[in-house]
C-alpha cells in the first residue's frame, strides 16, 4: 500500500499540479480582478481561446515564443475591449455579454484558422515552444519535494504564481487596488470621491484580458506547440469556480486552482499507473464535479463583492 | 444677515426630472463660518439641491458661485476641488475597507507606486484629534456604529480640506448621545472657519445649530429666517403649510378585548447580522390602527419582514387570531387573512413589466376564479382588473396597461387594491404615501380608515408623524429595535413622539 | 363594425390556407410559399377591415418600427461580415450569393433540419430566462436526451406509436433529472446556475464516450468506433416523404414537433398559473415572494422544464436524423440555443423564426464553403455580431438620438424656409 502511495504521490505529481493549474490560476485571477471591481465575467473561456490562437500565430509568424506570449496577451486585451465596451459602456447584462464573447471567440478563432493557415483543426507546430525555456532556479529548486514543483518550471507557470502574489500586493498596497475594491463594493462612493468607476472597470477588464491571454498562451505555446480549436476545454469556467472557491482573493484563487490542478494531475497519474480499473472518463470528470462542489459552498462560504454584476450608471446628468 | 461675499451662493437654480419639478428658482447664500439650515419635509427637494452643489446633478438653469466666482460643478471631483465636502445621508463608505482607507480613497498619498498607509493613518489620527472626531483608523467600517461611521464621512471631507461642509439629514440614524457629540463637533468646526449647511426635517436641529434657515416646500423656497428670532411654530408652518388642508375625520375606535395580532418578544437580526429587533412586543386589536413611528433604520424593515413572513425571527412569536403563525409561509399568512403592503411599491409591491390586471392577480393566480386546474383565465383576470380599477379609482389606460406606466399614486392604489380586496382581518402597511401627491394621500387615508371600519386590525409603519396622527388609534415608537414608547394617539403629541423617535429617553443607557 | 362576419371568414381562410402551406414550405415545396403569402395577405386585409384606416396605419407603423432594429441589426451584421471577407481576401458578393441560395433555395431542407434541434434548445434557454435563470448548460441536457433515446432505441421493442412517445417522455425525464442538480443547489445553497449547469454539461460530455463504448462503439469490438449502433427502425421519426412524396428524403417531422413545442411553451407561459408565476419570479423575485409565491419551487420548476426541453432536442435529433450517438459531437446546440433565445427576446414563437434563420445561415454557410471556398466560420462571426448588435440596446438610443437630431435639423430648416 505504501509503495502504491509512493508511486502515486511523487514530486512529479506536485510539479504537474502546479503546471496544470497555471492556466486555471491565471483565469481565476482574471475572474477575481473583474468580479472584485464589480463586473461579472464569464468570458474567460473565450478570451483564453483567442489568446491561445494569437499566441500560436505570433509565435509562428515571428519564430519567437516570447513574442508569441506577447501576442497572446495582446489578443486577450483587444478581445476583452469588446467585452468592456458592452458590459460597462453599453450597460449590457454582464452574463449575456460574456456569453456573446464566448460565442464570438469560437467563430473568430475558427475563421482566422482558415484565413491564416488555410485549414481548420490544428495550427502548424511552432519550432520553439516556451517549454524550451524551462528554468530551474539554482538554490530553491533543490528543496526536497516542493523545490522542483515550484522552482523548476516553464515561464508562464512562474507567471501564474507571481501574478497571484502581485495582485495580492496590488490590493493591499496600491491606489488601483483600493479603487477596484471600492468599485466592486460601493461604486457610488468611489464616484462621489471623484474617481471614475467606468475607468476602473475598464482597467480591470483589460488587465484580466492580459491574464487570460497569457493563460491561452500557456495552452498553445507552452504546454503544446500549436493551437487546436476548442483547446481551452472548459478551463475558463473552472477558473470562475476557482475564484469563488478562493473567496474572491488572489491567493485563495491560486490555492483553489492548485487544487483543481492536483485533481487533474492525480487523474493522469492514477491512470498511467493503471491502479484503478475505472475508465479514464471517470477521472476526467473530477474537475467538473469538484467545481460544482466548490460553487455550492462545500469548500468555503464566502461573500461576493456587494456590487458585482450590477450595472452602474451615474444618473441625473443632462439625460 | 451677515455681509460680504458669500462663500457659497446659488442663484435661481432649477431642476426638473421628467414630470417632477424638484427645484424651482432656489437662491440661497452661505457666509463663512456660519451654519445654515435647509429645512423641509421629505420630498421637498433638499437632496436634489445638495446633489447639484456636489456635482452629482447639473442644474437645468441657474448659477452657482463660490467666493463670488461663477463655477461649473460637473462632477464630485470639481466640487471637492473647490472646497466642498458632503456628508451623505446614506453613507458613501465602503464597508469592507478600514477607516483610513475610506478617508483617503480617491486622494491616497502615494510613493513609488504604493500607498503610504503609515502616513495616511497618521493624517487620519491627526485630523480626528484636531476636530474631536475620535475613531480607530484601523477599524473595518462595517464593524463601527453608525455614529462612528458618520465621523468617518466627516473626516473624509476634512481630509480634503473642505471649507464648506454639507450634511444631509445627519442625525437621522444617531442615538441621542451621538447627536450631542455631532452638534459639538459642528459648532467647533464652524468656529474654526468651516462653513456648514445642514439639511434636515427636524426643527430641533435647526434651532440648536443654525444661525439662519431656509425653508423648502415642494421644491420652492418658502422662506428665509434668522433662527434666533423665529418660533418653531412659524418654521413648522412654512415647512408644512398645505393649500389643501387634509381633513381626515376619524370616528372613535371601538376597543375590543381580543387582539387580532400579537407579536411577542420578537428578536431578529438585520442582513448584516446586527441586532435589529430587541424584544419587541405589540398587539393590534379588532378595528384598531396601531401606528409604529420611527426613523428608518431602527428595525422597521425587520419588523415588517417578520410579521409578513418574509423572514424568521431569532426568537419570539407572532399570534394571529390566537394561532401561532411564526413559522407560517408568506402564502399561508396571506390566505389566512394577513395582508401586507410593502414600503417599496416599485421594488417589492409590484411587478412593473406586468399589466395592472396581472399585478392585481399576484398571490391568487392559482385559485378560482382566476385559474382552474392550473389553467389561467385571462378574461377573468382582466374583468377583475377592470372591476378593481373602478373601485379603487386607478387611473390607467386599462387593465392591460403596464404597471410601469402608472403614476406613483396609481401604482400604490394597485397594491392597496390587491391587498384590500382580500378583506384581510389584519393588514401590515408600511410607508403608504411616500412620494405621493395630496389627492392620492387623501384617497389612501380614506381607504385605510374604511378598512378599519370593517373591523380589520391594522399595523401602520410610517416615518411621517402627520400620517401617524391622522390614522392611528395608538402609537408606538420603535427606536433601536425596541418599543420605547406607546400611547393612545389622543394622549400624546408630535413633540413627544418625535422626541422618542430620536431617542429622547436619555436616562436609558446606550446599548 | 360594418362587416362583422367577413373578417372572421378571412381569418379562418387564412389559417386554413396558411397551416398546410407552412407545412409544404417546410418540406421545401416552394409553391407552398405562394399559399403562405396569400394567407398573409388575407390576414392583412382582415386587420385593415376590423381596425379601420387610422388604427391600421398606426399598427403598421408600430410593426415596422419594431422590426427596424432586428432587420437593421441583421443587415448590419451581414455588412460587417462582408467587410471582413473583403479584408481577408474573399469575395463577399459571391459568398453571400452562395449563402442565400444554398440556405434558402437549394438546401432549404438542411436549413429546416438544422433549425429543429435549435428550436428546442432555444425554447429551453428562453424558458429559463423567463424565470430569471441562465441555463447555459443546455448542451449537456441535449446529450442526455440523445443518450436516453439511443439507449431505449436500441432496446425497446414496441410499435412506433408507443415507443416514440415513451422515448420522448424518458428523454424529458432525464433532462429534468440532469438539471435537477443545479436546481436544488441553487435553491439550497444559492450556487449560481451559470456554473453548475455548465459543469454538468461538461461532465456529461466527458462521460459520453463511456456510454458510446457500452452501446456499440467500442473500438476493440466494432468496425465503426466512435458511434453507437443504430437504433431500431421502429423508433425512427416518420419522414415528410411518407406523405409528401417530393420532399427531401432526410426531412423528418421533428420540425413539426418542435413548432408544436413552441406553441406549448407559449401556452404554459401565458395561459397557466405556473407560467404566470415563473414570469413573475423572472421579472421581480422580491415582489413575487412578497406576494406569497414560493420562489424556490418556481426556480426548480423553471430549471426542470428547461432541462426537459433541451433533452427533447437530443431525442428529436437522434430519432429523426442521426439514429445513433456520435462521439465527436460538438454541435454547439447549447450556445446556439442561447443566441436564439436572446435574439427572440425569449418569445417562444419568435424562436421558431430565429432558429430557422440560424438554420439557413448554417446550411448556406456549408454550401458557401463548398462552392465559393469561403470558410464557413465567417457565419459564426456574423452570428455573434447579430447578437451583439441586437442586444446592445443602448446603441440604438444613441443612434436614434443622433438620427433624430439630424432629421430635426433638416426638418426645421425646411420649415423656416417655407415660413419666411
Amino acid at each position: 500500500m505504501s509503495r502504491l502511495l509512493a508511486d502515486l504521490f511523487t514530486p512529479q505529481l506536485l510539479g504537474a499540479t502546479v503546471r496544470l493549474a497555471a492556466p486555471v490560476s491565471l483565469g481565476a485571477l482574471a475572474s477575481v480582478v473583474c468580479e472584485r471591481s464589480g463586473v461579472t465575467n464569464i468570458a474567460m473561456e473565450g478570451v483564453m481561446l483567442v489568446g491561445a490562437f494569437c499566441a500560436a500565430w505570433a509565435a509562428w509568424l515571428t519564430g519567437s515564443p516570447w513574442l508569441g506570449l506577447l501576442g497572446g496577451a495582446a489578443g486577450g486585451v483587444l478581445f476583452s475591449l469588446l467585452f468592456a465596451w458592452a458590459a460597462v459602456s453599453l450597460h449590457m447584462n454582464h452574463v449575456v455579454a460574456g456569453a456573446i464573447m464566448n460565442i464570438l471567440s469560437f467563430g473568430i478563432t475558427r475563421y482566422l484558422m482558415v484565413v491564416v493557415y488555410g485549414h481548420q483543426g490544428t495550427s502548424p507546430s511552432i519550432a520553439h515552444s516556451l517549454q524550451d525555456y524551462r528554468l530551474a532556479i539554482p538554490f530553491l529548486s533543490r528543496v526536497p519535494f516542493i523545490g522542483p514543483a515550484l522552482f523548476d518550471q516553464t515561464p508562464i507557470v512562474y507567471l501564474s504564481l507571481l501574478a497571484a502574489v502581485l495582485w495580492a500586493w496590488i490590493y493591499a498596497r496600491t491606489r488601483l487596488g483600493l479603487s477596484m475594491i471600492a468599485s466592486g463594493e460601493h461604486p457610488m462612493a468611489l464616484e462621489t470621491l471623484g474617481r471614475s468607476v467606468l475607468r476602473v472597470r475598464y482597467t480591470a477588464i483589460l488587465l484580466a484580458g492580459v491574464l487570460c491571454g497569457a493563460a491561452g498562451a500557456f495552452l498553445s505555446i507552452e504546454n503544446a506547440d500549436s493551437f487546436t480549436e476548442g483547446m481551452t476545454g472548459g478551463r475558463g469556467f473552472i477558473a470562475l469556480a476557482a475564484n469563488i472557491a478562493g473567496g474572491w482573493r488572489p491567493v485563495g484563487a491560486l490555492l483553489a486552482s492548485l487544487f483543481f490542478g492536483f485533481v487533474d494531475a492525480f487523474q493522469l497519474r492514477a491512470q498511467s499507473l493503471g491502479i484503478i480499473r475505472l475508465p479514464s472518463e471517470v477521472f476526467l470528470v473530477f474537475p467538473y464535479v469538484a467545481t460544482i462542489l466548490a460553487v455550492a459552498g462545500f469548500v468555503r462560504k464566502s461573500r461576493p463583492p456587494a456590487a458585482v454584476g450590477k450595472d452602474f450608471t451615474v444618473e441625473g446628468n443632462g439625460e | 444677515m451677515p455681509s460680504g461675499v458669500p462663500i457659497l451662493e446659488t442663484r435661481e437654480i432649477n431642476k426638473t426630472f421628467g414630470r417632477v419639478i424638484a427645484n424651482k428658482s432656489i437662491s440661497v447664500r452661505l457666509f463663512q463660518g456660519e451654519i445654515v439650515a435647509i429645512l423641509g419635509e421629505n420630498g421637498a427637494g433638499k437632496t436634489t439641491l445638495m446633489n447639484m452643489l456636489f456635482g452629482l446633478y447639473r442644474p437645468d438653469s441657474g448659477q452657482i458661485l463660490i467666493d463670488g466666482v461663477l463655477v461649473q460643478l460637473d462632477s464630485p471631483r470639481a466640487a471637492i476641488a473647490r472646497g466642498l465636502g458632503m456628508v451623505h445621508q446614506h453613507f458613501m463608505l465602503v464597508p469592507t475597507l478600514t477607516v483610513t482607507q475610506n478617508v483617503i480613497l480617491g486622494e491616497e498619498p502615494v510613493r513609488w507606486g504604493h500607498v503610504q498607509y503609515g502616513k495616511a493613518r497618521r493624517s487620519v489620527a491627526d485630523l480626528s484629534r484636531r476636530y474631536g472626531l475620535a475613531v480607530d483608523p484601523d477599524a473595518r467600517l462595517e464593524n463601527l456604529s453608525v455614529g462612528l461611521q458618520q465621523r468617518v464621512e466627516i473626516l473624509k471631507a476634512l481630509y480634503r480640506r473642505a471649507r464648506i461642509l454639507i450634511l444631509d439629514e445627519p442625525t437621522a440614524v444617531l442615538t441621542p448621545a451621538e447627536v450631542e457629540e455631532l452638534f459639538a463637533v459642528l459648532k467647533r468646526l464652524a468656529e474654526s472657519g468651516t462653513s456648514i449647511i445642514i439639511i434636515t426635517h427636524k426643527l430641533e436641529e435647526v434651532k440648536r445649530l443654525s444661525g439662519r434657515v431656509y425653508v423648502l416646500r415642494r421644491g420652492e423656497l418658502a422662506g428665509e429666517r434668522r433662527t434666533e428670532v423665529t418660533g418653531a411654530a412659524e418654521l413648522a408652518n412654512l415647512m408644512v403649510g398645505r393649500d389643501v388642508v387634509l381633513e381626515v375625520r376619524r370616528p372613535a375606535s371601538r376597543p375590543s378585548a381580543q387582539p387580532i395580532l400579537r407579536a411577542e418578544n420578537l428578536r431578529a437580526r438585520s442582513l448584516r447580522g446586527v441586532a435589529a429587533l430587541r424584544d419587541v412586543s405589540l398587539s393590534v386589536g379588532h378595528g384598531e390602527i396601531v401606528g409604529v413611528a420611527g426613523v428608518e433604520g431602527n428595525g422597521q424593515r425587520e419588523l415588517c419582514e417578520v410579521v409578513s413572513g418574509l423572514a424568521q425571527p431569532d426568537s419570539g412569536s407572532i399570534l394571529f387570531k390566537g394561532n401561532d403563525v411564526t413559522r407560517w409561509s408568506v402564502r399561508r399568512r396571506l390566505d389566512a387573512g394577513m395582508g401586507y403592503v410593502p414600503q417599496d411599491r416599485r421594488g417589492e409591491g409590484l411587478i412593473l413589466p406586468f399589466t395592472v390586471a396581472e399585478n392585481l392577480a399576484l398571490g391568487r393566480s392559482d385559485v378560482p376564479p382566476l385559474s382552474r386546474g392550473g389553467l389561467l383565465d385571462p378574461a377573468a383576470m382582466r374583468a377583475r382588473g377592470k372591476g378593481l380599477m373602478e373601485a379603487y379609482d386607478i387611473r390607467a389606460e386599462g387593465p392591460d396597461a403596464l404597471a410601469s406606466t402608472l403614476s406613483g399614486g396609481n401604482q400604490q392604489k394597485v397594491v392597496l387594491a390587491r391587498e384590500f380586496s382580500r378583506s384581510p382581518a389584519f393588514l401590515l402597511i408600511s410607508q403608504p404615501t411616500r412620494g405621493l401627491d395630496v389627492g392620492a394621500i387623501e384617497f389612501i387615508y380614506r381607504r385605510i380608515l374604511g378598512l378599519r371600519e370593517e373591523g380589520a386590525a391594522i399595523l401602520l409603519v410610517s416615518m411621517e408623524l402627520d400620517e401617524l396622527f391622522a390614522l392611528s388609534d395608538r402609537i408606538a415608537v420603535l427606536q433601536r429595535g425596541e418599543v420605547v414608547f406607546e400611547s393612545a394617539a389622543s394622549a400624546t403629541n408630535d413633540a413627544e413622539v418625535g422626541a422618542h423617535m430620536i431617542g429622547g429617553r436619555a436616562e436609558r443607557s446606550a446599548s | 363594425m360594418k362587416l362583422s362576419p367577413a373578417p372572421r371568414i378571412l381569418v379562418i381562410a387564412a389559417i386554413a390556407l396558411g397551416a398546410p402551406a407552412a407545412l409544404l414550405c417546410l418540406a421545401s415545396y416552394f409553391w407552398g410559399l405562394w399559399f403562405l403569402l396569400l394567407s398573409l395577405v388575407l390576414i392583412v386585409i382582415e386587420r385593415r377591415l376590423s381596425l379601420g384606416a387610422q388604427a391600421f396605419t398606426a399598427a403598421v407603423r408600430r410593426a415596422l418600427a419594431r422590426a427596424a432594429i432586428p432587420v437593421g441589426g441583421i443587415a448590419s451584421a451581414l455588412l460587417f461580415g462582408a467587410l471582413i471577407m473583403a479584408l481577408t481576401g474573399y469575395d463577399p458578393i459571391v459568398s453571400y450569393k452562395a449563402l442565400f441560395y444554398g440556405g434558402l433555395v437549394r438546401n432549404w431542407n438542411v436549413s429546416v433540419l438544422n433549425a429543429t434541434p435549435l428550436i428546442f434548445t432555444g425554447l429551453a434557454v428562453a424558458f429559463a430566462f423567463q424565470g430569471g435563470l441562465f441555463n447555459i448548460g443546455a448542451e449537456g441536457q441535449y446529450y442526455i436526451g440523445v443518450m436516453a433515446a439511443t439507449w431505449l432505441g436500441l432496446r425497446l421493442d414496441l410499435p412506433p406509436l408507443v415507443a416514440i412517445p415513451v422515448i420522448y417522455a424518458a428523454g424529458a425525464a432525464m433532462g429534468a433529472a440532469l438539471n435537477g442538480i443545479p436546481a436544488l443547489l441553487k435553491v439550497r445553497t444559492g450556487a449560481h446556475e451559470v456554473i453548475t449547469t455548465m459543469m454538468c454539461a461538461y461532465a456529461v460530455r466527458t462521460l459520453a464516450p463511456m456510454f458510446i463504448r457500452a452501446n456499440g462503439g467500442d473500438p476493440a469490438v466494432t468496425t465503426h468506433p466512435g458511434a453507437t449502433d443504430q437504433v431500431s427502425q421502429q423508433v425512427w421519426l416518420p419522414l415528410f416523404k411518407d406523405f409528401l412524396p417530393a420532399a427531401n428524403y432526410r426531412l423528418h417531422i421533428g420540425i413539426i414537433i418542435a413548432i408544436a413545442c413552441a406553441f406549448l411553451v407559449r401556452f404554459i407561459l401565458m395561459k397557466t398559473s405556473l407560467g404566470y408565476k415563473i414570469r413573475a419570479v423572472g421579472h421581480n423575485k422580491v415582489a413575487a415572494r412578497t406576494a406569497g409565491i414560493s420562489v424556490g419551487k418556481i426556480t426548480v420548476a423553471s430549471l426542470l422544464i428547461s432541462g426537459m426541453l433541451a433533452a427533447l432536442s437530443g431525442v428529436t435529433q437522434d430519432l429523426g436524423l442521426d439514429h445513433r450517438m456520435f462521439q465527436d459531437l460538438n454541435a454547439g446546440y447549447g450556445w446556439n440555443g442561447i443566441s436564439i433565445a436572446l435574439l427572440a427576446r425569449n418569445n417562444p414563437l419568435l424562436i421558431i423564426f430565429t432558429a430557422l434563420l440560424w438554420g439557413v445561415l448554417d446550411a448556406g454557410g456549408q454550401f458557401m464553403a463548398r462552392t465559393a471556398q469561403t470558410p464557413n466560420a465567417i457565419i459564426e462571426i456574423v452570428k455573434g455580431t447579430v447578437l451583439f448588435l441586437l442586444l446592445a440596446e443602448v446603441i440604438y438610443e444613441k443612434i436614434g438620438g443622433w438620427l433624430g437630431r439630424l432629421l430635426l435639423r433638416r426638418f426645421t430648416r425646411g420649415r423656416t424656409g417655407a415660413d419666411a
